[in-house]
């Protein structure tokens, strides 16, 4: 420390000493300069650790895995689904998942805007509910219908299916019949 | 040896101080209104000119260019004349300097308002006005050196190394980025696509930070922070080691925009290594600012001009350490999009830049007017009101960025979106969004007790000249060794040159033991170097960086080296790849039909890239919610590439065919009539307005010359081509609009104007196909629709696929 307060030049009045750089300065600098050779040895050079990208190929795939063996435990059926109508937690929880997503096209209670009625007895696309749970999960992107499947997950397309089922032939006002005429069961 | 009597050039710095206040104050006050905007959308009052997305870039390019821009040719222009005992060397190119660049501000304040824009983040200035700044900068640039030839002191200080540095590399970088295709006067097409455009863009976008908001007041920091604090600077070596590793590692930076993007991975990972190694050399500026002051932190309580100068290099610490963490992959998967990174350039905006704006100009009025600053309180009240504004502001962006990050990538445990609607997010976002236009309008009212302030300073007294004998350098000719081959001999030279070499090798090696061989290398030349620099510094020889910051030319040229290899480094591999998938493997890009390309123009000029993203990153929560992540060959004919930064609205990429263009219709008019709590604008002029179809063929023969294989055909009927397709997304729009009404059965079979008179029984709507809003649906839904990438959902249950079950996308 024996250069401390040395005047190393005087530039318009300006006096520049030539003190030592910290320690803890050094210590960073040098410190990010290893980590980042370490770094690129591991992840490039090397590719011992995954990349981000097979990071996300592991977890898609888990999750397909998961999603997989649900679909095989519980199997949905028009039957089921028919069944949960008279659950009102799964209707309660259905309304939520529609008030969410589906009310910007199929209005509040249903009864149409962009997409048609849910309320009455005409049907485009089938009227079974496994037909609904077709509809919700794939969609129909050429007529404008999204593919909700991947977004909610098994478990709310099923909710929201219940909870469209639960309106049927509730008949409110609205967006004019589109599609097949289902007789009412 | 004898004297000279100089006077210096002072006009020109009054001249571009008051620049800089006026536009600080109009930049800050779009900034306010934008701000306002993201609460409360209706407050463009509907009209085009003052919508958001038209408006931020007014915000972001007054504030940079305007405010910080005119601010840093004042501080260069008084400080350089002091540190060259010299006056400016042409008076003529100081006032072309100065109106030039006023007269670029104004066709800008005109020019984006209208739309007129390359789509492209801080380079949104068309062709012209780009022309028009490159030749301002050779006239700052020739001003500059001419005024360095003449100076009266051999060496050169700190403070000109930053300016060199920023007048070289804003140069190359504003040249390389706005290289386009010019259409007509206000339109051109980036010569760069997709990947090759985002790296340029970003290479320049983080540089021109790095080069226009950094360097330059960096070296106005370490004229101006000594000054007023009467107290030598604290250290030379740690301003040579910080200078040279600053410049040569933040080129390096720009990849860290585009974390998980289509960029391919090295470039990704060298962007956050080298961000991560400019905490120590920025941290290196701030010290040297903050230690200047030991002794004299006393000073402080009194003097309002060292509280700006020394909480402007606080900011600048901790936005430089914000900035390395932000940089680090996993923090940027949360922070990338979100309003955390708004909060981040803010901090450095207001913090560093406004701060040491203030503080300069609270040291200089008073001396340029002779006299001293009418009212201390005053700037203390400025002070404090700034301070908290920034707090607020900071604050809230980092609670707005973070929740937001969290809820868009939360899931539930059977693997589905906790937040499935994206307007879910912004309701939470509505509080901080007020916190932070209130710190910003704090910021703002402090800003005008400083203009109030100024003016009454100035008013007090008189515009002076000040006038120094300086003693003339003598014209001697370079000492033996000093010569050209003595500074391409010199150690450092030979020995960073060597690493280099060493370094580059490594990135492109794929053996452990190669690579563990040249990093070893690197290490014994590092310590051979500290050794053999050790010994000459005993032995009393005259250090390398002594001769070069005494020879401009040498300097300038090292300078310019240091940043050309992180340049070329990163860009050339990337401008070389094709953007192509081996044959065979398909998912590549279709280029637009005419009419999606006019879609597309409407999509840049209204800067719909401002709120939402083109660039699907490879997480679970971002291909449930928007579908398969984004390749690099799906951008190959994007003149320029959208990706974006921000999302305030949904990600884009995925958007062809999945909602009804009449969802697009309805949305674009209304928003929140289709999706409650939105809080994008509506588009209402888009309806009236009409294409210009003529303009398609021209467009189509640019997009030819760079590369787009259109074929001449597809160009000659362009005109026909458009009608065609935009009838058929109309008749699409209106069959969605009519469809159920009772009395109309067989509706595809109507043609348009039959099913136009069937529309008008529900809607008052005009239907015209030329109109712009049917070309832009046209464009978003053709927008990553690349063969080969699939949209049907997969599904679990009914198709039972489960290899593709979740990241089929949409």
């Amino acid at each position: 420390m024996s250069e401390k307060n040395r005047v190393h030049h005087v530039y318009d009045g300006i006096e520049e000493e030539d003190n030592r750089l910290p320690n803890w300065w050094l210590a960073i600098l040098f410190g990010t300069i290893v980590f980042a050779f370490g770094y690129w040895f591991v992840y490039e050079t090397t590719q011992t650790l995954p990349s981000p990208l097979d990071e996300y190929e592991g977890e898609r795939n888990a999750l397909a895995a998961q999603q997989a063996k649900q679909a095989a435990d519980s199997p949905l059926s028009n039957e089921s689904i028919k069944s949960l109508v008279n659950d009102p937690a799964t209707v309660e929880a259905g309304k939520k998942v529609f008030a969410g997503v589906c009310v910007s096209c199929h209005s509040a209670q249903g009864q149409g805007g962009i997409g048609p009625n849910l309320t009455d007895k005409y049907w485009l696309h089938g009227a079974e509910p496994m037909d609904i749970i077709n509809a919700v999960e794939n969609g129909f992107p050429d007529k404008g219908m999204e593919a909700w499947g991947a977004r909610l997950g098994p478990e709310k397309v099923k909710q929201v299916a219940v909870f469209v089922e639960s309106i049927r032939n509730t008949n409110v006002p609205g967006k004019a019949p589109q599609g097949e005429i289902i007789a009412a069961e | 040896m004898h004297t000279q009597r100089i006077e210096y050039d002072d006009a020109i710095v009054r001249r571009f101080i008051w620049a800089s206040i006026t536009f600080g104050v109009v930049g800050m006050l779009v900034g306010v209104l934008v701000a306002c905007q993201l609460v409360w959308p209706q407050l463009n009052l509907g009209i085009p000119y003052t919508v958001f997305s038209r408006l931020r870039p007014l915000h972001t390019n007054a504030v940079i260019f305007a405010f910080v821009g005119n601010m840093i040719f004042a501080g260069v222009y008084y400080s350089i004349q002091r540190l060259f005992k010299a006056r400016l060397a042409s008076g003529f190119l100081s006032n072309l300097h100065f109106w030039g660049w006023q007269a670029i501000i104004a066709a800008a304040a005109i020019t984006l308002p209208l739309g007129i824009t390359q789509g492209k983040e801080y380079a949104e200035l068309e062709w012209p006005i780009d022309l028009a700044v490159v030749i301002i900068w050779v006239v700052f640039a020739l001003n500059f050196f001419w005024t360095m030839a003449k100076r009266n002191e051999k060496q050169i200080y700190v403070a000109v190394w930053f300016y060199i540095a920023t007048i070289v590399t804003i140069a190359v970088l504003y040249i390389t980025n706005n290289l386009a295709l010019p259409v007509a006067l206000t339109k051109s097409y980036s010569i760069y696509a997709g990947v090759q455009d985002a790296l340029v863009q970003w290479w320049y976008g983080h540089n021109a930070v790095a080069f226009f908001l950094t360097t330059p007041v960096l070296g106005i920091m370490y004229y101006y922070l000594p000054k007023a604090a009467e107290r030598p600077v604290y250290s030379y070596r740690l301003s040579v080691v910080h200078f040279w590793a600053l410049i040569f590692i933040y080129i390096w930076a720009g990849p860290h925009h585009l974390l998980y993007t289509s960029l391919p991975d090295w470039a990704q990972s060298l962007g956050m290594l080298f961000s991560l190694m400019l905490w120590a050399p920025s941290w290196g500026g701030m010290l040297n600012g903050l230690l200047t002051l030991r002794g004299a932190w006393h000073k402080l309580r009194e003097d309002p001009v060292l509280k700006f100068l020394v909480a402007g290099v606080t900011f600048y610490g901790m936005a430089t350490f914000e900035g390395p963490l932000l940089s680090i992959k996993t923090v940027n998967g949360l922070a990338h999009y979100t309003d955390w990174i708004i909060g981040h350039v803010h901090s450095g905006a207001l913090g560093w830049n406004g701060l040491m704006a203030a503080g300069m100009f609270y040291w200089l009025v008073p001396r340029l007017y002779g006299t001293k600053l009418h009212s201390v309180k005053g700037a203390d009240l400025h002070f404090w009101l700034a301070t908290i504004g920034i707090v607020l502001y900071m604050v809230s962006m980092w609670i707005a960025g973070v929740t937001q990050g969290l809820m868009l990538r939360a899931l539930s445990p059977d693997g589905s979106l906790l937040y499935t609607n994206f307007v879910t997010t912004l309701a939470k976002l509505e509080i901080p969004y007020i916190v932070r236009a209130m710190g910003g309008a704090m910021y703002l009212l402090g800003f005008f007790l400083m203009c109030w302030n100024l003016l009454k300073t100035a008013l007090s007294g008189k515009a002076v000249t000040t006038t120094v004998e300086v003693v003339v350098a003598p014209k001697a000719s370079a000492p033996a060794g000093e010569g050209l081959v003595g500074i391409i001999l010199g150690r450092p030279f030979v020995f960073s040159g060597l690493i280099l070499v060493f370094v580059v090798a490594i990135g492109f090696v794929t053996s452990a033991m190669v690579a563990m061989a040249l990093m070893g290398a690197i290490l014994l030349l590092g310590i051979f170097a500290w050794v053999v620099n050790t010994r000459d510094k005993k032995a009393g020889r005259k250090s390398w960086f002594g001769i070069i910051e005494g020879n401009a030319l040498a300097f300038t040229t090292m300078t310019l080296l240091a940043i050309l290899i992180g340049g070329v480094a990163e860009l050339l591999p990337t401008l070389l790849i094709h953007q192509k998938l081996p044959q065979g493997e398909g998912k590549y890009q279709t280029p637009y039909t005419a009419l999606e390309l006019q879609g597309r123009d409407i999509y840049v000029r209204e800067g719909c890239y401002l709120c939402h993203s083109q660039q699907i990153r490879p997480f679970l929560a971002e291909t449930l919610r928007y579908g398969e992540h984004s390749k690099l060959e799906e951008f190959v004919y994007d003149h320029p590439f959208q990706w974006g930064s921000r999302r305030t609205g949904p990600d884009l990429h995925r958007e062809g065919g999945k909602q009804a263009s009449s969802w697009h219709y309805k949305h674009m008019l209304d928003p929140r009539e289709i999706s409650a709590g939105s809080n994008m604008p509506a588009y209402p002029w888009l309806k009236t307005n009409q294409i210009n179809v003529k303009l398609a063929e021209k467009k189509l023969r640019a997009m030819q010359k760079l590369g787009v294989p259109y074929t001449n055909a597809q160009i000659d009927y362009a005109e026909l081509d458009q009608q065609t397709q935009a009838e058929a997304v109309l008749k699409g729009i209106l069959l969605e609009i009519v469809a159920g009404l009772q009395e109309a059965k067989d509706l595809e079979s109507l043609d348009l104007e039959a099913l136009k008179a069937l529309a008008k029984t529900v809607s008052e709507d005009s239907w015209n196909w030329d109109s712009e809003l049917v070309a832009l649906i046209a464009y978003l839904q053709k927008i990553g629709r690349s063969e080969g990438v699939k949209f049907d959902a997969p599904s679990a249950r009914v198709a039972a696929t489960p290899a593709d079950a979740s990241g089929g996308g949409l």
